[in-house]
């Protein structure tokens, strides 16, 4: 007997069965079972398949690292030290309490996480908002997709990450992936890539590194890094000279051509050319493509999104989609390719500084009236809009910032821009509480660690890249001593004498979150576990017990009140830091197919190969610096620097290097300049000076 | 104090460029555009595509009367200017409107020269009926009536603009020739080997060039050259280059060389009131003729009347053909600049490439035939990058792009990542199924799927020749390996 659920890692939750290695048919099993992974063939995002991380994702069960117990900052030696769940959460409850008394609710912070199921991410919005009446609650989604989703709801007017099954992309004609690598970071996925191109359809790869997904493309195109938008406007400066704008779509169906058709006039392919590093030819040629094509898709994921003009970026690539009439068709439009696990319903049910349950804004009365119904509570006692996750790291331990933050599911000192910044903001707190299965860096400069369930020990959902709800089952009895979140929120409520009680029972947290839901952009009401387990999951929206869900969205209408999408008029803005004499290379970041985000899972998983971070680097540019491959570089940006070996490789442009993030290092280097829109930090580009390692004077000669 | 009145004489690329900036930083005087042409703003570099037929026509327009109209722009379209007064500080219409100004912008671009031939005029002072410019929007709609199938067309003069329009002409089914003055194409640009590549080029594309050659006159024969030829034909197109536009700023009394004498505030060293940009302007001894410059220049101004402190500094050129076929850009000035010359001809292949480095970083380069690399050495060239010294050559040398031979890969070669399995364990097993059952290659991403074909059809019948390797061994991926292969 096997438990059907979803692997731990991405967005795609591949599903996949979960049984004791030893036949063993308890149910749930007991803690120091030997879990093993099996093929879940029919679940139909992945048939079957995973990549090497799914495969060994129960590498993590009986591990040595494990936290068991939750550890306390000792003041007399400055050490973490055991204690009992007792005192932990008294101590954390009194140090909140008399915070509070002294500074105002705005003084205690909560970060949550794109990888929180559902529940825990709805129950921490309401913690924030209810229990500890703060509005400072944001989540590391913001530096995943949280672009796309401003640009999809600002012209399509609803963010769904793909608003189609991916499957569908095998009925389409041409895919363009603008930033994606997903034959690394989702490798499932690319199946349906290879099925598109079976049927005589062609994939497009849009990336400044020549990838595995790049490997498996028609076209490759290989721009500047920063200059996705510039691309977008000239394709579609083509598309219109070309005379391929679907006109009877645009007049039906959208607003706001006319002033994106003159803001493209002046991107003649050459022009763009100059500024992307892609020669006009290939611009034409790929405008050309998708104005033959009966049916295409616009697929962005992190490359285009993580700038600080990375919504604009998006708007750009979703303006090319609607001139061709491409959104809410069949096997055609926009869609993003979220990153984290739960990156799609981590961003709708109130764990970010401006959203309430549904993907229902903060600011609305009428969203308000209706969540504090929900809750139990006075709409008028609901906070406001607070700040965004790395606007909220800035203030930490500032006069008028957080001074208390309590961290679920995220690993900043890794993850976030700028880390050695925001290491030392984390430093200046007067308390961190950090709840995780490992002692990640950041636990590790905690002044509370609670040590949680995690994955296949405890139930709850997930809503995939496709806007599909899934059901993560219990399979294994959790090891003694650790508490879901769910459990610290209900014991931090009642110790912070909140107003309404917390369950932690996760399918009476989602119930209720469907009613919260309700009424809302993601609409939850009708989805129930039994739902989820017999019909391989549900689309939201799916306000009602016989309604069948929504696989496809758009089909009728987009998601603004007149029913039509919107063209935005952009401008290519570029990378906010351009290289220049002392920093002459651009620096770009991403992932690699064994690691997953800041590593705090998978870099422990004994039977992935971590060989830590490198740079790759063009034989150019490495015979420039007079650099081997294997040999230690020194990398520098304006923030900071790191030192990596070399991987010396032909399929990175010779002006930029590249490294992975899921190491502290990259984000030493990244640039925290931040979109005005989406808040979302420039990981994607910035520059830096490349030298050996050996020179320490930071000069190359 | 009231509004500053700013008045535009010109609207055309730099001058919509300058509005369109002022508007997007709320400037907060009041605008008057004057444009003589009739119709909205458009792009006119595009104009040579419209003439191929590779770009709609409807398309051209870059701002329109109700963008004007919308941000509160005072547009005057099919206006002409008849007279600068600077001390009345008014700019007079032809038809006597006077407009006041506090400060005037002078975006009237550049006017195409009359090359001297005999016959171009006629005795009533019109162009003969078979003689076009080629400037305005005007100029190719009514080129473009002319083209019917079976005509010929002689263009006169081998620059970036007669290149264009010879392939439009050549696109549309018009038999072309190119008379060239001088003694190759682009003879301002690109050395004599890069002219005659390009001459071969045009040659193969069905247009006959004429370099060395000078039209001296058109009658009904057809148009005579200095050589003895005539060419006869039914068209013939002047692109033999413009000068800027400045009749109105010498009447006004401002310093004038080629163009209007700028300083680095893009203000007239005669009258800080009066600025120009664009093609009419010369800074620091040169006028530019393109249009990069011409908005670098546009959003200075704008910012300097935004009361900022921008300053013009000169701008780096780079010279892009665009018409189908052929394939030259020229990245500032090769032939008129120092450094030391790197450069690749392969007329067999008709490519020339040459890059001009000084100090380490590209400083001029001519592409001609081949632009693989144009986006990188644009780049480079742009950004100042110093290169290595080995790196001008790499860049002219041809890409290969690196495909491993899987028969060749190493036993310990990973070929699947997904799984994380080596070439070693591929060849140790007999058929797909085996692979995918043992190893579970090929079954994430489906992205190894070709390579692990090949390795199986190389060591199929011979598979027990292969001894699993060490590198099995210590590879534990959580997998059951295939060590019985």
């Amino acid at each position: 007997m096997a438990t059907e659920t979803h692997c731990p890692y991405c967005s795609l939750q591949c599903g996949m069965r979960l049984a004791a290695a030893t036949g063993s048919t308890q149910d749930p099993l007991p803690a120091r079972t030997a879990l093993e992974v099996r093929e879940w063939p029919e679940f139909p995002v992945n048939k079957g398949a995973l990549c090497r991380k799914g495969w060994t994702s129960t590498g993590l069960h009986r591990h040595r690292e494990r936290l068991t117990q939750p550890l306390v900052r000792s003041a007399a030696t400055g050490e973490l030290e055991p204690t009992s769940w007792e005192s932990a959460l008294d101590h954390i409850a009194s140090r909140l309490v008399a915070l509070r008394d002294e500074h105002g609710p705005d003084s205690i912070g909560v970060f949550g996480g794109g990888g929180l199921t559902n529940e825990k991410a709805y129950q921490l919005g309401k913690f924030a908002r209810v229990a500890l009446g703060t509005s400072q609650i944001d989540y590391n989604g913001r530096w995943c997709m949280s672009s796309a989703a401003s640009a999809g709801t600002r012209a399509l007017g609803l963010d769904r990450g793909l608003p189609f099954p991916l499957a569908d992309i095998e009925h389409t004609d041409v895919v363009v992936l603008v930033g994606s690598n997903l034959a690394e970071t989702m490798p499932p996925a690319a199946r349906h890539l290879a099925a598109l191109r079976a049927r005589g359809g062609q994939v497009v790869v849009i990336d400044p590194r020549r990838t595995p997904t790049a490997d498996q493309a028609d076209v490759f195109v290989q721009p500047v890094p920063g200059t996705d938008l510039a691309l977008a406007q000239a394709v579609l400066h083509q598309v219109i000279a070309d005379g391929n704008v679907d006109d009877d779509f645009v007049a039906a169906r959208t607003s706001g051509f006319a002033a994106v058709q003159e803001s493209v006039v002046s991107w003649w392919p050459e022009r763009a050319e100059r500024v992307t590093g892609v020669p006009a030819r290939e611009i034409r040629a790929l405008a050309a493509l998708l104005g033959s094509a009966e049916r295409a898709m616009v697929l962005t994921a992190r490359g285009a999104e993580q700038h600080a003009s990375g919504s604009d970026i998006v708007l750009g690539w979703i303006n090319v989609a609607l001139a061709l009439g491409m959104c809410g068709r069949e096997y055609a439009g926009y869609g993003c390719l979220t990153g984290q696990g739960n990156g799609q319903g981590g961003r709708e049910h109130g764990q970010k500084a401006d959203q309430l349950p549904g993907y229902r804004m903060i600011d609305d009365p009428a969203a308000r009236a209706h969540v504090a119904g929900v809750w139990g509570v006075a709409p008028e006692s609901l906070p406001g809009k607070g700040r965004s996750a790395y606007e909220m790291l800035s203030s930490l331990g500032e006069p008028e910032g957080v001074k208390a933050l309590l961290v679920f599911g995220s690993n900043i000192v890794v993850s976030a821009p700028n880390a050695s910044f925001v290491s030392s903001q984390l430093d200046a707190l007067s308390l961190l509480v950090v709840a995780d299965i490992v002692m990640s860096e950041t636990a590790a400069r905690a002044d509370v660690v609670l040590p949680v369930t995690q994955w296949a020990e405890e139930t709850g959902t997930m809503t995939n890249l496709e806007g599909r709800v899934i059901l993560r089952q219990q399979a294994i009895t959790p090891p003694k001593g650790v508490v879901s979140d769910l459990g610290i929120l209900r014991g931090l409520a009642t110790r912070l004498s909140s107003p309404i009680e917390f369950g932690d029972d996760p399918e009476e947290v989602f119930v209720e979150l469907g009613r919260a839901s309700a009424g809302g952009r993601a609409d939850y009401a009708g989805i129930t576990y039994q739902r989820i387990r017999e019909e391989e999951g549900v689309f939201w929206p799916c306000p009602s017990a016989d309604h069948p869900g929504t696989p496809r969205m758009f089909l009728s209408s987009f998601g603004h009140p007149d029913g039509r999408a919107r063209f935005h008029a952009v401008e290519h803005r570029g990378a906010v830091e351009q290289p220049d004499d002392d920093h002459p290379v651009h620096l770009t970041t991403g992932r690699v197919l064994a690691q997953y985000q800041s590593g705090a899972q998978t870099r422990r998983v004994r039977d992935l190969p971590d060989d830590g971070p490198f740079v790759e680097i063009h034989p150019m540019l490495a015979g420039r610096l007079s650099i081997d491959d294997g040999e230690v570089l020194r990398l520098t940006t304006r923030r900071g620097a790191m030192t990596a070996p070399a991987r010396v490789v032909d399929t990175i442009r010779p002006d930029t290097v590249f490294v992975p993030f899921h190491w502290v290092g990259a984000n030493l280097l990244t640039n925290d300049a931040l979109d005005p829109a989406s808040r979302m930090p420039e990981f994607k580009a910035c520059a830096v000076a490349v030298t050996p390692a050996r020179s320490r004077s930071g000069v190359s000669e | 104090m009231s509004r500053e009145r700013l008045v535009v004489v010109g609207n055309g690329m730099a001058a919509t460029r300058l509005v369109e900036t002022l508007i997007a930083r709320r400037y907060g005087g009041h605008i008057t555009v004057i444009g003589e042409e009739p119709v909205p703003a458009y792009n006119r570099i595009l104009l040579s595509a419209v003439l191929e037929g590779t770009h709609r026509v409807e398309a051209l327009t870059m701002r329109d009367a109700e963008w004007f109209a919308s941000v509160g722009v005072d547009l005057r379209l099919g206006s002409r200017v008849l007279q600068v007064s600077r001390e009345r500080s008014d700019v007079m219409l032809v038809d006597g409107t006077t407009i006041p100004f506090d400060r005037l912008v002078m975006a009237t671009g550049s006017i195409p020269t009359l090359p001297p031939i005999r016959g171009l005029v006629q005795v009533n002072g019109q162009l003969h009926p078979k003689v076009h410019a080629f400037r305005s929007l005007a100029d190719c709609s009514r080129l473009l009536a002319e083209l019917t199938p079976g005509r010929r067309a002689v263009v006169v003069g081998g620059g970036l603009l007669g290149l264009q329009v010879a392939r439009a002409l050549g696109v549309r089914g018009v038999a072309t020739e190119i008379v060239e003055g001088s003694e190759h194409l682009l003879s301002s640009r690109i050395d004599e080997r890069g002219g005659s590549i390009l001459k071969r080029g045009l040659k193969k594309l069905g247009t006959d060039v004429y370099t060395g050659a000078r039209a001296v006159r058109l009658s009904d024969d057809g148009l005579r050259l200095d050589n003895g030829y005539t060419l006869e034909t039914d068209l013939v197109i002047l692109t033999a280059g413009g000068r800027p536009s400045t009749a109105l700023a010498r009447q006004a009394g401002l310093f004038v060389r080629r163009g209007v004498v700028v300083d680095a505030h893009l203000a007239s060293i005669t009258d800080p009131r009066v600025h120009a940009i664009g093609d009419c302007a010369e800074f620091a001894g040169r006028v530019t003729g393109f249009v990069p410059p011409a908005w670098e220049q546009a959003v200075v101004l704008a910012d300097r009347l935004c009361g900022g402190e921008a300053t013009y500094s000169g701008s780096r050129s780079v010279a892009r053909l665009r018409a189908s076929d052929l394939e030259v850009a020229v990245l500032g000035d090769p032939e008129h600049t120092e450094g030391e010359v790197v450069e690749v001809t392969n007329p067999i292949a008709g490519t020339h490439r040459k890059l001009v480095v000084q100090g380490g970083v590209i400083v001029a380069a001519a592409l001609v035939g081949d632009l693989a690399r144009v986006g990188l050495i644009t780049q480079l060239h742009d950004r100042r990058t110093v290169l290595g010294p080995h790196e001008p050559g790499e860049l002219l040398m041809a890409e290969r792009p690196s495909s491993a031979e899987s028969a060749e890969l190493p036993d310990d070669a990973e070929v699947c990542a997904c799984a994380g399995v080596s070439a070693g364990r591929v060849r140790a097993c007999r058929t797909l199924d085996e692979v995918r059952g043992s190893t579970r290659a090929t079954t994430g991403c489906g992205g190894c799927a070709a390579v692990v074909a090949q390795l199986l059809s190389t060591t199929r019948g011979q598979a027990l020749r292969h001894e699993v390797t060490g590198a099995d061994a210590r590879e534990g991926n959580g997998v059951p390996s295939a060590l019985n292969g």
